[in-house]
Parts: structure tokens; C-alpha cells; sequence
């Protein structure tokens, strides 16, 4: 009788837990990509763009509002200036001042490069599909200089528009993601997203300076520098349209 | 009737006189019908493959789109008609084998490549024996249903992905909306087609499955209609518009790839000319081989003539000797051509230059086609030709003075 209860207990307990760490891992992962927009922002970075014989580098500077606001300008080089990029929800629109011209990102080009750097389009419009689209497990946690460092892996779901097998994030408590690495689907690392800096800026820690790097050549890379930093800014909603994207009125 | 065996008799023996000659022309003509046949049978053969090739890829004998769509083949130029609203149309058995598709391009991405295909979403049960290629030669399985959550891809595409079966890839397009429209798929079967080109061109889902995706509801982009014979269309494509309004248009496959359908009527016109370059050169031949006959017999024509041989006869028997040569010329070319087409029908393997007849849309395989219609057009062509270009030296023969061709030295 007691062997029997033990294991309608591990039977019940078992899938119970398997399910709270879900969620916590979810819940982790969520709350990063929270931390890391906030409910608005406002920030100014470089990016440089790094490949064996040439290196570049973009001064921009960036609203987000809510998940599905962003709009991201460039500042210099002065021949780039004023090109723009747009996102709402998933679409996403650039607009060049040398054409004067709005244009949707159509599907056919969510999955090229944006403004030539190592990452797509969708990684700049649809970065929180993270969230929703894949099943999320805790791999292990690991305390480094007094943080909680959770290895998280998540697999996206069978129908979900993700081509990587599995990704694999690793969150500091104070969500911020040290490691971004995706996997192709023979378990062979792609790509990795590494966080290299980590400062306080506009009143919360946050990831100051990350790099993309590509496995198979470890020569190109695309470093994001954030240069300053503005949390819960005040930010109108008329912002983040097509009309302010040809038309900067900040 | 005697004359006409006494100089049929004359013919023949004057043919003889000077065999070597005989031979020489004789292969000259054999060869010339060969080449007209043999080329003609590689061309059809060609052109046959081309079409039947694009038919199956196409496919359809008669297809019914939005009046938009072959120019914008997008979503938002769908069918105006549910797919309930087909079945009920098109439940007759007068149209043959019909299924209707969901049709757009897409970009296929792997997590190295992505290209861009024609994504096809389709009811495999409606299709049985549509396709390019045989559902059951696919490589792991092909689509089980509508509602098959997996893609069918071309070998080519999935080596250029790095992809094979039992990976996920991405589809993405558009819905009507102009919102993207994407997911993940898992590839279930890779299938192979001559030509190679066509393994990069298309994507098979399942029709439900694109129709969700796409956000269309149960609309379609066409319905395909596939009858017993592509040259002979015109009765389906009757039935087939009698059943719909002006809202759609519908098509015979000749009118959607032009390229093709004029090709095909081209055909029987280049067959001509090519049988009529052919002949103008051998005819060179024939003339001179007739006027040196004549002149070599010019007393012995004389000779006739003053016996009392009238000059029709005279014109009779050159034209017979002419019309004998060519005859034998064209058993012999004839049966020459037969003869190598016969065993060259299960395909000549012309891969070494496959890349450049894939450009063209042709596979790597050519079957030459014989077509009795092209023996007989070469050799009737053969045969008036030569009739009209031996007229003049027998005319001439007939017009000698008898006294002076019978001096002539």
C-alpha cells in the first residue's frame, strides 16, 4: 500500500514539476526580453560591423514602446544618415532619405541581412517570438560572483517559423542574457550572441555591448555598443508611424 | 499503255547505263530523306518532351485562374469560388480529372540558405497522377492529405538548403492582408525530376495546411482540369468555361506558356521548311545528274525522234528515269531512317551537354519521334520537287532537231 502511494505521488509530482520549470523558464526568458526593452526606451548605440579585411561602424539611435514598437535611426557616417527602420508588430518598413522612399520589408527579405550587419531583419522585428514560439527548460543554474546564471534551453515548436533547431540562452538573475547561441538541427553551433559588457545605464544594468559571431568564421562578426541609455521615456504613440519614419520630428 | 512500258523499259535501261552515277545520286538522295526524317524525329522528339515536361509541371490541360493571376500570381488573386462551390461545378464526369491547388511564391529557408520556390499546396488524393514525378518514387514519403503538416521539396533544393528529410525548415509568403505569412515545416519526402531544374522550383504542402497559413479560408488560387490528350483540348476547355461566369478566366495550356504553344504549331512549318533547304540542295544534284544524261544521248535522241518518236515521249522518258532515281533514293533513305530510329526510341543519353539543353527546358534524355506524317510529307515533297526540277532538261531533249542532234559530234 505505502509502495503503491509512492508512486501515485511520484506519478502526479513528476510531469507537476516538469511543468512549474517550464513556466520558470519561460518566465525567465520573458522577463529578459522585458528587461531589456522596458516599456519604453530610448537609447543611442554603435554598431560595428567586422569582416576580415574591412570594418565598419554605424552610430544609430533607437526607440522601442511596448513589444511591438520600434524605430531606429542612423546618425552617422554622414553618408548613412537619416536611414531608418521601422517595426510594428511583425512587419517591418525602411526608408532611405537618398530615395526618399518608404518601403515594406517584404517576407521574401525578413531573412537577409540588416543594414549588412549579422543580423536578419527578423531578428530586429520579431525578436520576442523567443517568448511564445518555443518550449523553454532549464538546463542547469550556475552561481558566478554571487548571480544565478540559468542555462536555458528552448526548442521551438514544430511549426513555428524557426529554422534553428535549438537555441540556448543563458540569463543572469537580473535578466540579462550573457549568451545567445543558436544551433542548426544536426546540433551544430550557428551562430552565438555574446554579451561582453555589462553596465548600469538609464537606472538598470543592461548589456552594454554584445557581439554576434558566426561559427564557421570566427573573422566576422557584428558588435552593438550601446552608448546611452533611456528607461520609461515618454514616448508618443504617433512616433512609431510610416509619416514620422519619412518625416523625423525628434 | 504499250508506249508507256516501252518507255518505262528505256527509262530503266538508261538509268543502268552509267551506274556509277546512279549510285553516287542515289546515295545523295538516300542520305538527303535520312537527314530530312532523322532530324525531323529529333526535333519532334525534342519538342514533345519539352511540352509534355512543362504540361506535368504546369499542369493542366485547362486551368482556371483569377484574370489576374497569371500576371500578378499572388494571394490576393484567388479563385472567387469556395472549394465547396468547385465540387458542386465541377461534379460532372464530362471534366475529366480536376483538382483545384493554392498557388504563391515563398521563400524556403534553412538555417544556412533560402531561396525562393513556388510554394504549392495541393489534395494528393485529388491528384493521383498529376505530378512530374511518381508520388511513390518520392524519397521518404510524399503529402498523405490536405492536412499533412509536412513539406515535399526537390532533391536539388534540399542539398542547396542542407537540408534533408526529417528537418524543419521555414516557409514564409504573404497572406492577402500583405502580412507575413510563415511557419515551420518538417520535410517529409524529397522527390527528383527530369529536368533537374524543376527539383528547385517547387514546394508541396498540403492544400488545408497552405490555406491556414496563407489566412484564405477554403479559397484557392486554380483548378486544373486534365483531359486524355494535350493536342486536343478544345472540348474540355468547352465544357470547362460552359460551368463559369466571366469572374475567372480559363486557359488551355498553350495559351498560359506560349513559349510552348507556339513551338508546337511552329513545328509542322519548320519540318516543312527544313524537308525544302534539304531538297534545294540535293536538287543541284538531280538537275546536273538528268542534263548530263541528255547531253550524253543527244544523238541517240536525234535518232528517236527521226524514227518517228513524238517529243511528248521523249519529256516521258527523262521524267520517268528522273521519277525512277527518286523513288529508289527515297525506299533506300526511308528505310535508312527507320532503320536508325528503330533502335535510338528508348533515348539517345545526351548528358554530356545537359546543362545547356536545361536552359532550353529540355531533359538529358532525348527519344527521337517517328512520325510516319514526316516520311510522308519528305517524300511527296521529294517527289514534286523533282518532278518540276527534271522538266527542264527533258524539255530540252524534246526540242532537238533530229537532223542536228543526229550530227552533233
Amino acid at each position: 500500500m505505502k509502495k503503491l502511494h509512492t508512486l501515485v505521488m511520484l506519478l502526479l509530482t513528476v510531469p507537476l514539476s516538469a511543468a512549474s520549470s517550464d513556466i520558470d523558464a519561460q518566465k525567465i526568458v520573458r522577463d529578459a526580453i522585458d528587461h531589456w526593452r522596458g516599456v519604453s526606451s530610448y537609447s543611442e548605440l554603435t554598431m560595428v560591423i567586422h569582416r576580415p579585411d574591412w570594418e565598419r561602424s554605424m552610430t544609430m539611435s533607437a526607440w522601442t514602446k511596448g513589444q511591438d514598437h520600434s524605430l531606429v535611426r542612423v546618425l552617422e557616417p554622414k553618408k548613412d544618415r537619416g536611414n531608418a527602420t521601422l517595426t510594428d508588430t511583425n512587419s517591418m518598413w525602411s526608408y532611405s532619405p537618398k530615395i526618399n522612399r518608404v518601403i515594406k520589408i517584404p517576407s521574401s527579405m525578413m531573412g537577409q541581412s540588416w543594414m549588412g550587419s549579422d543580423f536578419s531583419n527578423k531578428d530586429v522585428a520579431r525578436a520576442d517570438d523567443i517568448v511564445d514560439e518555443y518550449i523553454h527548460r532549464i538546463l542547469s543554474t550556475a552561481e558566478v560572483d554571487g548571480h544565478t546564471i540559468y542555462e536555458i534551453e528552448s526548442i521551438p515548436h514544430e511549426d513555428a517559423a524557426v529554422v534553428w533547431g535549438r537555441e540556448v540562452l543563458r540569463i543572469r538573475d537580473d535578466h540579462i542574457v550573457l549568451e545567445h547561441s543558436f544551433y542548426d538541427q544536426d546540433n551544430e553551433l550557428v551562430k552565438r550572441l555574446t554579451t561582453l559588457n555589462i553596465t548600469e545605464m538609464g537606472g538598470r544594468m543592461i548589456a552594454t555591448k554584445q557581439r554576434m559571431l558566426r561559427a564557421d568564421s570566427p573573422d566576422e562578426w557584428t558588435e552593438l555598443r550601446v552608448i546611452m541609455a533611456d528607461y520609461d521615456v515618454d514616448l508618443p504613440d504617433t512616433l512609431f508611424t510610416r509619416s514620422s519614419l519619412r518625416n523625423p520630428r525628434n | 499503255m504499250r508506249l508507256a512500258a516501252i518507255l518505262f523499259r528505256l527509262a530503266w535501261r538508261n538509268l543502268w547505263r552509267n551506274h556509277r552515277r546512279t549510285f553516287i545520286m542515289l546515295s545523295a538522295i538516300a542520305v538527303g530523306v535520312w537527314a530530312m526524317i532523322f532530324m525531323t524525329s529529333l526535333t519532334r522528339g525534342m519538342v514533345d518532351q519539352m511540352i509534355n515536361d512543362s504540361i506535368n509541371v504546369l499542369p493542366g490541360h485547362v486551368q482556371v485562374h483569377h484574370p489576374d493571376f497569371l500576371d500578378d500570381p499572388s494571394i490576393n488573386n484567388p479563385l472567387p469560388y469556395s472549394d465547396a462551390a468547385l465540387g458542386e461545378k465541377f461534379a460532372g464526369g464530362e471534366f475529366g480529372q480536376w483538382a483545384s491547388r493554392v498557388r504563391v511564391p515563398a521563400v524556403i529557408s534553412s538555417e544556412r540558405e533560402s531561396r525562393a520556390v513556388t510554394l504549392l499546396g495541393i489534395d494528393p488524393s485529388a491528384e493521383q497522377g498529376f505530378s512530374f514525378f511518381d508520388y511513390a518514387d518520392v524519397e521518404g514519403r510524399f503529402l498523405e492529405d490536405a492536412n499533412d503538416n509536412g513539406i515535399v521539396i526537390g532533391k536539388k533544393l534540399a542539398a542547396t538548403l542542407d537540408t534533408e528529410t526529417g528537418k524543419r525548415i521555414v516557409i514564409m509568403s504573404q497572406d492577402p492582408e500583405n502580412e507575413i505569412a510563415d511557419r515551420g515545416f518538417r520535410v517529409v519526402g524529397l522527390y527528383t525530376a527530369d529536368p533537374v531544374s524543376v527539383e528547385e522550383a517547387y514546394a508541396y504542402v498540403g492544400k488545408s495546411t497552405a490555406q491556414s497559413l496563407l489566412r484564405i479560408g477554403d479559397a484557392s488560387t486554380e483548378a486544373v482540369f486534365f483531359g486524355d490528350d494535350y493536342r486536343n483540348v478544345e472540348a474540355l476547355y468547352d465544357a470547362v468555361s460552359g460551368a463559369l461566369d466571366d469572374s475567372v478566366s480559363v486557359q488551355r495550356w498553350y495559351e498560359i506558356d506560349s513559349y510552348l504553344g507556339t513551338m508546337l504549331k511552329t513545328m509542322d512549318g519548320f519540318v516543312f521548311v527544313w524537308i525544302i533547304v534539304i531538297f534545294l540542295a540535293l536538287s543541284f544534284g538531280l538537275v546536273n545528274t538528268l542534263v548530263m544524261a541528255v547531253f550524253e544521248r543527244v544523238r541517240e535522241i536525234g535518232l528517236m525522234l527521226a524514227l518517228g518518236m513524238k517529243p511528248a515521249s521523249i519529256v516521258g522518258q527523262i521524267i520517268i528515269e528522273s521519277m525512277l532515281l527518286l523513288t529508289l533514293g527515297l525506299t533506300i533513305g526511308n528505310f535508312l531512317a527507320w532503320a536508325t530510329i528503330l533502335p535510338l526510341q528508348g533515348g539517345i543519353d545526351i548528358s554530356i551537354v545537359a546543362e545547356g539543353m536545361e536552359m532550353m527546358g529540355a531533359s538529358s534524355v532525348l527519344y527521337p519521334k517517328f512520325h510516319v506524317g514526316d516520311m510522308v510529307l519528305a517524300s511527296t515533297i521529294v517527289l514534286v520537287l523533282g518532278f518540276l526540277a527534271s522538266i527542264s532538261p527533258a524539255w530540252r531533249a524534246s526540242r532537238y532537231e533530229p537532223v542536228e542532234a543526229i550530227t552533233k559530234v
